[in-house]
């Protein structure tokens, strides 16, 4: 019983969490923004395509590092 | 939330990627009825599901009916993004070659392998098979629970559309499996992912900043423009990785 709750446990944080450097910059993405929006108020309109920009660098970064990880280990 | 809007903003994302879940989910439990009977699947199979039904109906009620509108956005909105841009990032890994496209086949014959070894008493109650099966169905479930608490969020008509569009998905899913007794490996697992990954990070972009307090220009319509920029940049990004990483295809499984 105890393998199977450790099993949804380690499977719910998974949901979130698979690459814990995507989950930092989403997290820092959503932070900026909750940030950006509360002390600037000529930025409410743009917040959005803000947030939207950062997490499309966060991803295409992430996707980099992950495919130069892969090819050190070909090499 | 009017009937249109609660089919596809909830009920169809809902579908798609309850239909990813199940059918992972089914390959185990075929995997197990064809080497130990079907009773002992079936029953850890339906153990499961209710228990996904308790956790919805109180944590998902709960949840839409307490907690503030736009707070419940904005954490809906964090956590899709985080389940969202990893579907994503892991279908366009798959694509590039870079990790082994998720095989349903290859799964269902080392699941056949591993429980003909564990051996069957014909007399006793399967507690093995109805165990894996439990725990197959509950775990892919949990996100199928998920998905459906995150897309019935705004509301109890978009929560109702949820569970429709994962009770769908479950019925096709499980209707074809028993139709033809193999895994579902004709189902595009990948572009799937790839799809649904965008959808719920674009509801993720959309809820956060909602929950903000920010609105969107065209207010829900925004929606279309934030999926065709996320599929946008995701096909880029495979053409991007294939052009990194040409052997891409001989780099996968690596646990990268």
């Amino acid at each position: 019983m105890s393998s199977a709750l450790r099993g949804i446990w380690d499977n719910v944080v998974g949901l979130v969490i698979e690459d814990s450097q995507l989950a930092i910059g989403i997290v820092a993405a959503l932070t900026i923004t909750w940030l950006l929006g509360a002390a600037v108020e000529s930025l409410h309109e743009t917040v959005g395509w803000l947030l939207l920009a950062m997490l499309i660098l966060v991803l295409l970064v992430n996707l980099v590092v992950t495919a130069r990880r892969a090819k050190r280990r070909i090499a | 939330m009017d009937f249109g809007l609660a089919l596809a903003t909830a009920a169809l994302p809902a579908f798609a990627a309850s239909a990813v879940e199940f059918v992972e989910a089914l390959t185990i439990v075929l995997a197990v009825g064809v080497t130990r009977g079907w009773r002992a699947p079936l029953i850890g199979t339906f153990a499961a599901l209710l228990t996904l039904a308790v956790i919805i109906a109180t944590l998902g009620v709960a949840i839409v009916t307490i907690v503030p509108e736009l707070l419940l956005k904005a954490i809906v909105g964090a956590l899709l993004l985080l389940f969202g841009l990893r579907w994503l990032r892991k279908a366009i890994l798959r694509f590039a070659g870079i990790v082994a496209i998720h095989d349903e086949e290859l799964i269902y014959q080392r699941e056949l392998a591993e429980l003909r070894a564990q051996g069957l008493q014909r007399t006793e109650f399967d507690r093995i098979g109805a165990i894996v099966a439990y725990k197959a169905v509950l775990l892919e479930g949990t996100e199928v629970a998920f998905i459906v608490i995150a897309f019935g969020a705004n509301g109890a008509h978009a929560l109702n559309a949820a569970i429709v569009g994962a009770i769908a998905a479950g019925i096709f899913v499980l209707a074809l499996g028993v139709a033809l007794r193999q895994p579902l490996t004709m189902i595009p697992e990948n572009w799937l992912k790839f799809g649904v990954g965008a959808i719920l990070s674009a509801f993720g972009v959309f809820w956060f900043t909602e929950g903000l307090g920010f609105a969107w220009p065209g207010d829900a319509l925004s929606l279309l423009v934030l999926l065709a920029i996320f599929l946008g940049v995701s096909f880029i990004a495979v053409r991007m990785l294939r052009w990194m990483l040409p052997s891409g295809a001989n780099v996968e499984a690596r646990n990268v």
